[in-house]
């Protein structure tokens, strides 16, 4: 029974998804003909494919390229405290942010007019919303590129990259192209399925596509999102069977990926033996640019919803609005504080809960890296169907247990998002620990469990922190699934910044999506920094 | 709850319906006393949540009756919350006590016998409702309330313009036809089945239908649906390709427009609140040269709702607080346009003295048109199905 | 009878026997060393010794060690000292810190800060208490690793190339050291290892290892 944790972890996360799904996959054929009858659908789900695919395909290519050079060039650590802001500001944020600057009478516009443009009123350019789906993709990588860069971040650690790059300029290689050859490969297999997380979300996700995405017809998920909130309850069939097709699609997709992914490594083994060894001179200077464009328009993005929430009256082509009216934060401020308190306590409940599971599981497969990597693959589960399709049929369960509206549902409904993430960083930290470690304390004397408070927990502490800042992060974010699980009952900053978001009240929507964004921010900071703090007169302590 | 079942007459929405025995009412208060009322209603308009919260404050002083807002992005959430507890068989201590719902949420929830009741006519203010002079508070969307909802505000379509642009604004398709062509990729209305989309479609059809065709739109569709609406298509088709992003893209909202509107990328919102571009204004959402206007053929006219689901765990708190709702003080602040804007409906001029001088009070804000001209009243249910469905497969889908 | 026996000791992975069937016999104070090429299951060997054979390895055979049976016993109980190739200094302790931690003798904190100084100063770290070990140079570690595995009053010692690290003029002074606390203390020893200069310290019997 050492294997217990191993369970219990593993049950706490795929327990509501096959229960979920077990109560929305229905065989109705009715809804299903109904579903092909749809005007648009082949053109909705086209475009689901279309838009996650290649925001997926450039949000890594970004990751790696902007990795490669920061690390080679030295600004690593410049480069992750950049992207900190970008991770923690929830996706609806940024998208609303995004249409913020990018609109014809969005911010970008009104720097160049009327001076570079000759505009006085906003022109007539479909920038966002775009049929293709450019908008989209763009508020995607935005907000991916960072999130793949920091699992690269992470997968470094299991990759001996100096000394491989070391290897490559001995045979002449300049240090950019040597990294691209020698350490991206082995990284990318560290993160496939980050990456394959990132594919399903970019193909199934409402947050980016309610504001950037199109219209006419839109991505399939937000079709099934209309269907799902619709009045007409006689379309919740056809959404659930539509939530099926997604997830079909969706598999299908990581199964192409996967096929892809083979092909470009044999592509790049080629390449790399064509013997070119230098990347033009300005080696480092195309991804540092390219870097500090998506930086900037994620940055440009939240400044402008800050912006917002303030401004008084801003008529195009003002830069800054006539006044500041800071009315929707005073008035936000008699609610906030409730709200945000509950998403905080639910948000450090769902952190040491997730902490904890993982801990405990990772004990016994520390040695075992084929098994870890199958409870990584099973923990990804939740990450690889669209939200929609189970946690329909997980309301209907909560509601039969008795349990729905309570915040042991929503708190757990929270752990299955959070899980993959701490397991993949702290399971693999409790491997990377040298065992010989823990066989000197046992042999000093030290029983199982004092090894473990004493050796084995100091040594994995700034992982655990980072571990807790993660899973909180993650509770912080969630907002389809405290909607489900919490039967509307439970009110977090994520669930009221989606309301006023689609009421459109943006200085509301912005107070309490700047809120959900800092505390997150703040979490992780208060890791980092506690982490620094505890060990810092102990410089051989990993993390 | 035996006693609400006991106190609710066979008809409802009556004006001649005699008050409530005050011993019946003072059991229902008592009953409630203590309970709390989740209230499920949409949470996205900061200004509509103070007022809940200063209702709260209120009932919870007079009445015991704890007042919880549960602010929802959409109606939607709480019908499937509550569709949801009807599946798993919780036929009693629901989640949800109370729904604010407009038209279309009424009909699903009483066709799928989500609703409970009749229990209106058992509100002391029940008969302060103006059930004639503004039939849609008794009548929704075709479909008499009996008894099942109570109107808690009025809605008009009202037309947004910014008056330095639109010198003179159009106040019939024709005229709006014109002024869109004169002025390309400035006017545009928020996509079906967007609520305000449809009912623009809804709007413009009423006001293109000979006087003889308007009835038939109270009946549900039928074969006849291509014929009655072609006058509508024929208008949109005209319209299109000189509206803001040449008809391929729409604004996803009311409020979404709105920003537009404020942000100069078009010249016309619309609204169901006449009050709201008023409201705007004093928030510095818009500028303040913005006006509102009714369509002059006549203007498209409902009511909001609130109803109490059939498993509510605390019904008699949530009579308890419908009936404050509706009083004369709830209904006199939620019209004052520096708090809401909703105009009441309530029957003014047979309230007592000091409730009239509460709304002889209130002023009208810059954008806020003058009242009324001919109303119509909502189509039945059926044909928002139909338009949505024929305006997705014409304009939906490029 | 004392010392460290090794009795019809074999160590395989899956059908592949790495090691075996080894009989051994250290009497006090005696450095036996064990050869063999790289990867022939020498460390896996000091791993079966101690009790933390990792799967998929397995192993059998019995170990006594000054005549009592410690094949089944749990590594915390062996009374076996091991030094790596790396020093193994928990990071996050001081180096008073590690030497406490397998501190047998002594329950007052004052005692057991008494006995680690004076071991300190013993071995040339007087002062070191409060120093961080990754600040201390690769023989000052081995020092103080060294030593840790003394304080924790084993009865016989495995050494797992511990000298290999370390620069050749390092080397010989820790290896001079290690040999001579292990025979002042008349402990059994077993010494793995590459370098014959290592052997020829040592002083023992010589065991091959390592089926090829």
């Amino acid at each position: 029974m050492k294997f217990l944790a191993v369970w219990v972890l593993l049950l706490s996360a795929l327990l509501p998804v096959v229960a979920g799904l077990a109560g929305t996959v229905q065989l109705d054929t009715a809804a299903w003909s109904e579903l092909f009858k749809t005007p648009g659908l082949v053109q909705s789900l086209t475009l689901s494919v279309w838009t996650g695919s290649v925001a997926s395909v450039l949000a890594l290519a970004l990751a790696h390229v902007v990795l490669a050079a920061a690390v080679t060039g030295g600004w690593s650590g410049r480069l992750r405290a950049a992207s900190l802001p970008l991770l923690a500001t929830p996706h609806l944020a940024v998208g609303i942010g995004l249409t913020l600057v990018l609109a014809p009478s969005g911010l970008l516009l009104r720097f160049l007019s009327p001076w570079a443009t000759g505009f006085t009123q906003p022109p007539d350019w479909a920038t966002i919303q775009d049929p293709l789906g450019l908008a989209l993709i763009l508020g995607l990588v935005i907000k991916e590129a960072p999130f793949l860069l920091l699992a690269l971040f992470a997968a470094l650690g299991q990759v001996p990259a100096e000394r491989l790059v070391l290897q490559t300029r001995t045979l002449g290689y300049g240090r950019l192209k040597g990294w691209l050859v020698a350490v991206a490969p082995l990284l990318q297999r560290q993160i496939r399925l980050p990456v394959a997380a990132v594919l399903v979300f970019g193909m199934t996700n409402v947050e980016m596509a309610l504001p950037l995405g199109p219209r006419t017809p839109p991505p399939l998920a937000l079709v099934l999102w209309q269907w799902f909130t619709s009045a007409d309850l006689d379309m919740r069939p056809l959404a659930m069977a539509g939530s099926v097709l997604l997830m079909l699609a969706s598999l299908g997709m990581l199964g192409l990926f996967m096929l892809a992914g083979r092909l470009v490594g044999r592509v790049w083994r080629f390449s790399a033996g064509s013997g070119r060894r230098v990347t033009s001179a300005s080696g480092g200077l195309m991804p540092g640019g390219l870097a500090v464009v998506v930086g900037t328009l994620g940055l440009a993005s939240i400044i402008a919803l800050l912006l917002r929430s303030i401004a008084g009256p801003w008529r195009f082509p003002a830069v800054l609005p006539e006044h500041l009216d800071p009315a929707a934060w005073s008035s936000a401020a008699s609610v906030l504080p409730g709200v945000a308190g509950l998403t905080l306590a639910l948000g450090a409940t769902t952190a040491l809960l997730a902490v904890l599971l993982v801990l405990a599981a990772a004990e016994p497969l520390r040695s075992d890296a084929v098994l870890r990597q199958r409870v990584a693959m099973l923990l990804f589960v939740p990450l690889l169907i669209p939200q929609m399709s189970f946690l329909f049929g997980l309301q209907i369960l909560l509601l039969k247990l008795r349990l729905d509206g309570t915040l042991a549902a929503v708190v757990w409904s929270h752990l299955v998002f959070a899980l993959p993430y701490v397991w993949g960083l702290l399971a693999e930290a409790r491997a990377s620990l040298d065992p010989r470690f823990t066989d000197t304390a046992r042999l000093l004397g030290a029983g199982r469990l004092r090894v473990w408070l004493t050796v084995t927990a100091p040594l994995l502490l700034r992982s655990t922190l980072l571990g807790l800042a993660l899973a909180f992060g993650v509770s912080v974010a969630v907002y389809l699934p405290t909607l489900f699980a919490g039967g509307g009952r439970v009110a977090t900053l994520a669930t009221s910044a989606a309301a006023a978001m689609t009421a459109g009240d943006m200085r509301y929507a912005a107070a309490h999506g700047a809120a959900q964004a800092l505390l997150p921010l703040t979490a992780f900071v208060a890791a980092v920094v506690l982490g620094r703090v505890v060990f810092r007169r102990r410089l051989g302590v990993p993390g | 709850m035996l006693l609400v079942a006991r106190l609710a007459p066979a008809v409802a929405g009556d004006a001649t319906v005699t008050p409530v025995p005050a011993a019946a009412w003072a059991m229902v208060e008592e009953e409630a006393r203590g309970q709390t009322v989740y209230f499920n209603a949409w949470g996205g308009d900061e200004a509509i949540n103070r007022y809940v919260a200063w209702a709260a404050q209120v009932i919870k002083a007079r009445h015991g009756v704890i007042l919880q807002h549960v602010p929802l992005a959409d109606t939607a959430e709480a019908v499937s919350r509550v569709l949801a507890e009807k599946a798993a068989g919780r036929t009693r201590d629901g989640s949800v006590d109370l729904i604010w719902i407009n038209g279309e949420n009424f009909a699903s929830l009483r066709q799928a016998g989500l609703l409970s009741g009749p229990w209106v006519a058992a509100l002391p203010n029940a008969p302060l409702l103006d059930t004639h002079g503004n039939p849609t508070t008794v009548v929704d969307m075709t479909l008499p309330t009996a008894g099942y909802e109570l109107a808690w505000g009025s809605a008009r379509y009202t037309l947004f313009y910014d008056s330095q642009v639109v010198l003179v604004p159009p106040r019939d398709p024709a005229g709006l036809l014109a002024w869109i062509r004169a002025h390309p990729g400035r006017f545009t209305y928020p996509q079906p089945p967007n609520f305000l989309g449809t009912s623009f479609l809804k709007q413009l059809l009423f006001l293109l239908s000979p006087e003889l065709a308007r009835a038939r739109f109270a009946a549900p569709v039928g074969a006849d649906f291509d014929a009655l609406t072609q006058p509508l298509w024929a208008w949109l088709d005209s319209a299109h390709p000189h509206m803001w992003r040449t008809g391929r893209i729409f604004p996803a909202s009311g409020p979404a427009q709105r920003r537009l509107l404020g942000d100069g990328e078009v010249d016309f919102a619309m609204g169901f609140n006449p009050a709201e571009a008023s409201r705007a204004i004093s928030r510095g959402e818009l500028p303040g040269s913005i006006r509102g206007v009714f369509f002059s053929g006549g203007t498209l006219t409902n009511s909001h709702f609130l109803a109490i689901p059939f498993n509510a765990r605390a019904k008699a708190g949530a009579m308890v607080v419908a009936n404050f709702l509706i009083s004369p003080e709830a209904q006199a602040r939620k019209a004052d346009e520096r708090i809401w804007g909703d105009p009441t409906v309530l029957l003014v001029s047979t309230l007592a003295p000091g409730d009239v001088a509460r709304f002889a009070t209130l002023r009208r804000g810059p954008a806020t048109p003058e009242s009324v001209g001919r109303g119509f009243a909502e189509p039945h249910p059926s044909w928002i199905r139909a338009l949505e469905k024929a305006w997705n497969r014409r304009y939906g889908v490029r | 009878m004392s010392g460290l026996v090794l009795q019809s000791v074999t160590v395989s992975v899956g059908a592949r026997q790495l090691v075996g069937p080894l009989d051994l016999s250290v009497t006090p104070g005696q450095v036996v060393s064990i050869l063999g090429p790289s990867g022939a299951g020498k460390s896996s060997l000091l791993a079966f010794l101690c009790g933390v054979l990792p799967p998929p390895l397995h192993a059998q055979g019995t170990v006594l060690l000054n005549g009592d049976n410690i094949s089944n016993l749990p590594p915390e109980q062996r009374r076996l000292g091991i030094l790596f190739q790396d020093d193994l200094l928990f990071p996050h302790l001081s180096v008073a810190g590690n030497l406490a931690f397998g501190l047998r003798s002594a329950s007052n904190r004052r005692d057991r800060g008494r006995i680690i100084s004076d071991a300190l100063a013993g071995f040339g770290l007087a002062g070191y208490e409060t120093r961080d070990p990754a600040t201390l140079s690769g023989g000052e570690r081995s020092r103080v690793a060294l030593l840790r595995v003394l304080l924790s009053a084993p009865r016989a010692v495995l050494l797992d190339e511990p000298f290999s690290r370390l620069d050749p003029a390092t080397r010989q002074t820790i290896r001079a050291l290690t040999l001579a606390q292990l025979r002042a203390r008349s402990l059994p020893a077993l010494l793995v290892s590459h370098d014959v200069d290592d052997v020829v310290a040592a002083g023992g019997p010589v065991v091959r290892v390592g089926n090829a």
